[in-house]
This record gives structure tokens, C-alpha cells and sequence, in this order.
């Protein structure tokens, strides 16, 4: 387990928003679904699109570039082309802020 | 006896409808029949990753290799069907075995259009499909070759970016005015050439090749309009036709593919089809449409699939395609022949934007330049039929997902 990096103010993601952070050099996306936050490598692992430039429904995060979809809680692949599942990261927020496992 | 279902054709559509029938617990044979060396596989990189050299085939192909006999899924690879015996519920092979079935599904997909031009036999004269003719291609290209690209429809268009990419000095031949004329119209189509352009792709529009030229291999082209270009290799795109051999004078009606009803049926009992070469009626257009994407034949051969075993369901799948090109995505939604307005949400100077194609303020389709989210969230509107207002469209603070919202409450 690596440390923990602040990335934002606990408050900057609303529910239901993603941003994406640059943590030790890997971009992670992190959404607010229903005020639990979940990190996970933000390049698609079908083409290397940007999730976070994508759209947020619920707990799926679907691909701006070619639709792929994944659940942002476990990275598991629900809907191709994507194949390969992403990686996620721990969050924790801490005196106010958030902080991703980096 | 258990019954025998029988799969023309081991492309995405026959392949994700094999897949389909398995895990909806279909116990019966499945005999999935494919022209070509390979296992089922996805076509989208053959003209962009692939070809570029960015990506292994094995990561295009639908199921790992052994994934067929793991499921009983009988896969005969290298194996034309040429006939279909209607009388007989049989499958005539190019080998003259004949394969029985109780249920038929046609998913034999598209061939290339070949335009007869002297010297199209020629070495270094390519058309692209299948992997192999990928293969074919990518051993051309080097960082200085010269190539001539015919066609700039999504096929011309994806190719002649890969090339670029590549380092291949490039020339595309098209005879309309823009890229991607017939689907994306004008305007959208000079945005398009205009990325082109600035990569350095040379274009000639309203033209057409009347001759390769070369002493056994290609050396170069001779226009209708007598420009002389001259190339190491030629990648001709100029479209696709439905692969309805095989249904000739069986009785199944024909017309831009196979007729299918919006359950994937054709007019004989016991025969499906499903993906490119399926004219299926779409409920939400009101009309027939055949449909040449990834999408469709993934979500049209599952649809063939569940119809098959009583199970079906109105497909009504609105068409979604993407074609990246040099660093660009550009989305399609929807499906429109003629519009009467095109309504912008963002800048085609700056190319990123949403386009909506409308008819009597009805939203039939959208494209869109590197807005992805955008289009995804202009599905719903195409869905919807329903009258927006052209400046609710264009107004880049109205949120997409609020407008068929408020239609309704209206």
C-alpha cells in the first residue's frame, strides 16, 4: 500500500462529477458517487482516452472516445471494446481533504 | 433431437450471436461457418491501431481462440458457403458438403466494391477488410513511400490518417467535393478535409482514377482528369456492397442487403440475419436500415440471437459509430439521409463541436468532433422524435440532458 496524496479539497467534487489528478505521474480519475469517492486509473485501457472527460451515470463510467463502460467502484470492464479491467486506488478524506492512494 | 443452428458468416455479428446463444442456455448445436483463417474478430483497428502497428490482433478478437469448442460452438474456419437450400434447410458448402440446420442465421457481412479499372491487378494495388489485408498494407508502409489512397469515405478517410501517421506521404482521390460527403454532408465534410490537410495529406477532390500504371507492380496513377501521381502502393476504398450471394433465388427477399422484419426475421420461417448485411426495420426511423458499424453488429447479432430462441425483442438500437483520424474522434449518432438544417453547438473552426442533423425540427442524427460526451448525450434527442429549438441546441449552457426533460413536461 503506497501512501496517501492529497488531491483536492473534499468539496471540489460534487456527486455525480469526476476529476481527473495527476498522482505520482499517473493520472487517476476520481468520482463522487452518492458522496463515497472512488479512484481509478483515468486512461482508457481500450484506447487511452481521458474517463474523466467522459460521463458519470451512477456508478458507470462510460468513455467520451468509443463507449467503453466500467463500474468505478471495482475498474471491471461492463461494456467493450475495452477488454481489460482498470485499475483502482484507495481514497480517504482527511481533515477536509481528499486524499488517493499514490 | 437437439435442435441445429447454423451461423453464415464468423464476423462480429456471428460471432456475438454463437456467444449469445450459449449463455442464454441454448443446448443444441451451434455451427458457426467463416471464410476467413480466423476466429471472430473486430474490424475497427484494422484501419487505425493495427494497421500502425499499435496494437496485437489478439487483443481485436471477440473470444479468446479456445473460447469456441470450450462452448460447443462447432467453428469452421476457411469455409465458403455458397448456397442456401431452403427447401432442404440446408447449407451448401464451396466444397460441396451440405451442413442441415433447423434455424439459420445469415451474417455474411459486406464484400469491398470493386470498381473494374485497368491495372487494378497490379502488385502494391491493395483494398482492406480482413486482417490479412491489413497484413498486406502494413508491409508497405515506411516513413517516406508514397501511396495513393481511392475513396475518402471512413475507410479512405482512417486510412490515409494511419499512413500520415506513419510517415507516408499520402495522396487521396475522392470525386466529390469533400471527405465523407454522402454521409456527413458539406460542411461537416470540408472540416474534415481540412484536418487532413493541415497533416499534410494532398487531396483531389472530383476525380477518380482511370488507370494504375506500372511493369508488373504499381508505379503510378492516371486521373479521369489526367493528373499523374505517383506511388509505391494504392489502398482503394470505395465502399461496400451486402454479401447476399448464397440467398440468390432462395425466395428470402433482397433489397440493400436482407430484408429482415425488427426481430431480426427474414420472410422464410427459420431464417435470420443480423449485422452489415441485414436491411432490418428500425422502429424509431419508421423505415428500413442497413448498418455497417461496430455497434450494430455486436448488439444486432444479440438481438438475432435471443429472436432465435423465442426470446426476441424489438431491436431498436439507435446507430452509433466512431472513426478516430490523426489525434481526432469523431462520433455518429443516429441515422439521416436528407436534412433541412444543420444546427452547430460549438466551433467547426476550432473543430470541436456537436452537428445535429434536423428535419421539421426533428433531431434524426448528430456527428461530432472530439465531443464525445456531447454526442453520447444527444442520443436521447434522436430517440425522443420529438421538436427542439435550433438555439436550445446550439446554446452551449443548456445541458443536453435537460432537453428531452423538458419536452416532456411541456
Amino acid at each position: 500500500m503506497g501512501e496517501f496524496v492529497t488531491v483536492a479539497g473534499m468539496d471540489e467534487i460534487e456527486a455525480g462529477e469526476m476529476r481527473a489528478f495527476d498522482v505520482r505521474g499517473i493520472e487517476v480519475a476520481v468520482a463522487n458517487v452518492d458522496g463515497a469517492f472512488h479512484a481509478f486509473d483515468d486512461t482508457c485501457t481500450h484506447a487511452g482516452c481521458s474517463l474523466a472527460g467522459g460521463d458519470l451515470e451512477e456508478s458507470t463510467v462510460i468513455c467520451p472516445c468509443h463507449g467503453s463502460e466500467f463500474d468505478v467502484r471495482s475498474g471491471e470492464v461492463l461494456q467493450g471494446p475495452a477488454r481489460e479491467d482498470l485499475a483502482t486506488y484507495e481514497t480517504r478524506v482527511e481533515g477536509g481533504s481528499l486524499k488517493v492512494e499514490g | 433431437m437437439p435442435e441445429t443452428f447454423v451461423i453464415v458468416g464468423a464476423g462480429l455479428a456471428g460471432g456475438t450471436a454463437a456467444t449469445t446463444l450459449r449463455q442464454n442456455g441454448f443446448d443444441g448445436r451451434v455451427i458457426l461457418i467463416g471464410a476467413e483463417r480466423y476466429p471472430p474478430y473486430e474490424r475497427p483497428p484494422l484501419s487505425k491501431e493495427y494497421l500502425r502497428g499499435e496494437s496485437s490482433f489478439e487483443k481485436a478478437l471477440l473470444q479468446p481462440p479456445g473460447f469456441y469448442g470450450e462452448n460447443g460452438i462447432e467453428l469452421h474456419s476457411e469455409v465458403r458457403a455458397t448456397r442456401i437450400d431452403i427447401q432442404e434447410k440446408a447449407v451448401e458448402l464451396e466444397s460441396g458438403e451440405y451442413v442441415a440446420y433447423d434455424k439459420l442465421l445469415f451474417a455474411a457481412g459486406v464484400k469491398n466494391r470493386h470498381v473494374p479499372t485497368p491495372g487494378s491487378d497490379l502488385d502494391g494495388v491493395y483494398d482492406l477488410r480482413t486482417v490479412a489485408d491489413c497484413e498486406h498494407i502494413r508491409r508497405e508502409i515506411s516513413p517516406g513511400r508514397k501511396a495513393v489512397v481511392v475513396g475518402m469515405g471512413f475507410i479512405g478517410s482512417e486510412v490515409a490518417a494511419s499512413l500520415r501517421l506513419s510517415g507516408v506521404e499520402v495522396t487521396a482521390v475522392d470525386r466529390n467535393k469533400v471527405p465523407l460527403r454522402r454521409v456527413l454532408g458539406e460542411e461537416v465534410g470540408r472540416v474534415i478535409e481540412g484536418m487532413h490537410r493541415d497533416h499534410g495529406t494532398e487531396l483531389v477532390f472530383e476525380d477518380t482514377v482511370a488507370t494504375f500504371e506500372g511493369a508488373g507492380r504499381i508505379e503510378g496513377v492516371t486521373t479521369k482528369a489526367g493528373r499523374r501521381l505517383e506511388c509505391d502502393f494504392v489502398v482503394v476504398a470505395l465502399g461496400v456492397e451486402p454479401a447476399t450471394e448464397p440467398l440468390t433465388g432462395t425466395g428470402v427477399k433482397i433489397d440493400n442487403g436482407v430484408v429482415v422484419d425488427e426481430y431480426c426475421r427474414t420472410d422464410v420461417e427459420g431464417i435470420y440475419a443480423a449485422g452489415d448485411v441485414a436491411n432490418h426495420y428500425h422502429p424509431v426511423f419508421g423505415r428500413h436500415i442497413r448498418v455497417e458499424h461496430w455497434q450494430n453488429a455486436l448488439k444486432h447479432g444479440q438481438a438475432a440471437a435471443r429472436s432465435m430462441l423465442g426470446d426476441g425483442r424489438p431491436y431498436q438500437e439507435i446507430p452509433w459509430f466512431w472513426s478516430d483520424q490523426y489525434e481526432h474522434n469523431l462520433q455518429y449518432a443516429g441515422f439521416h439521409r436528407d436534412w433541412d438544417e444543420l444546427v452547430v453547438r460549438g466551433s467547426m473552426e476550432k473543430r470541436s463541436f456537436v452537428a445535429f442533423y434536423r428535419k421539421d425540427e426533428r433531431v434524426l442524427a448528430a456527428v461530432a468532433f472530439d465531443r464525445g460526451r456531447d454526442l453520447r448525450r444527444s442520443v436521447p434527442l434522436i430517440k425522443a422524435q420529438e421538436r427542439f429549438e435550433a438555439a436550445r441546441l446550439r446554446d452551449p449552457d443548456v445541458d443536453l440532458r435537460t432537453l428531452v426533460a423538458e419536452t416532456d413536461k411541456a
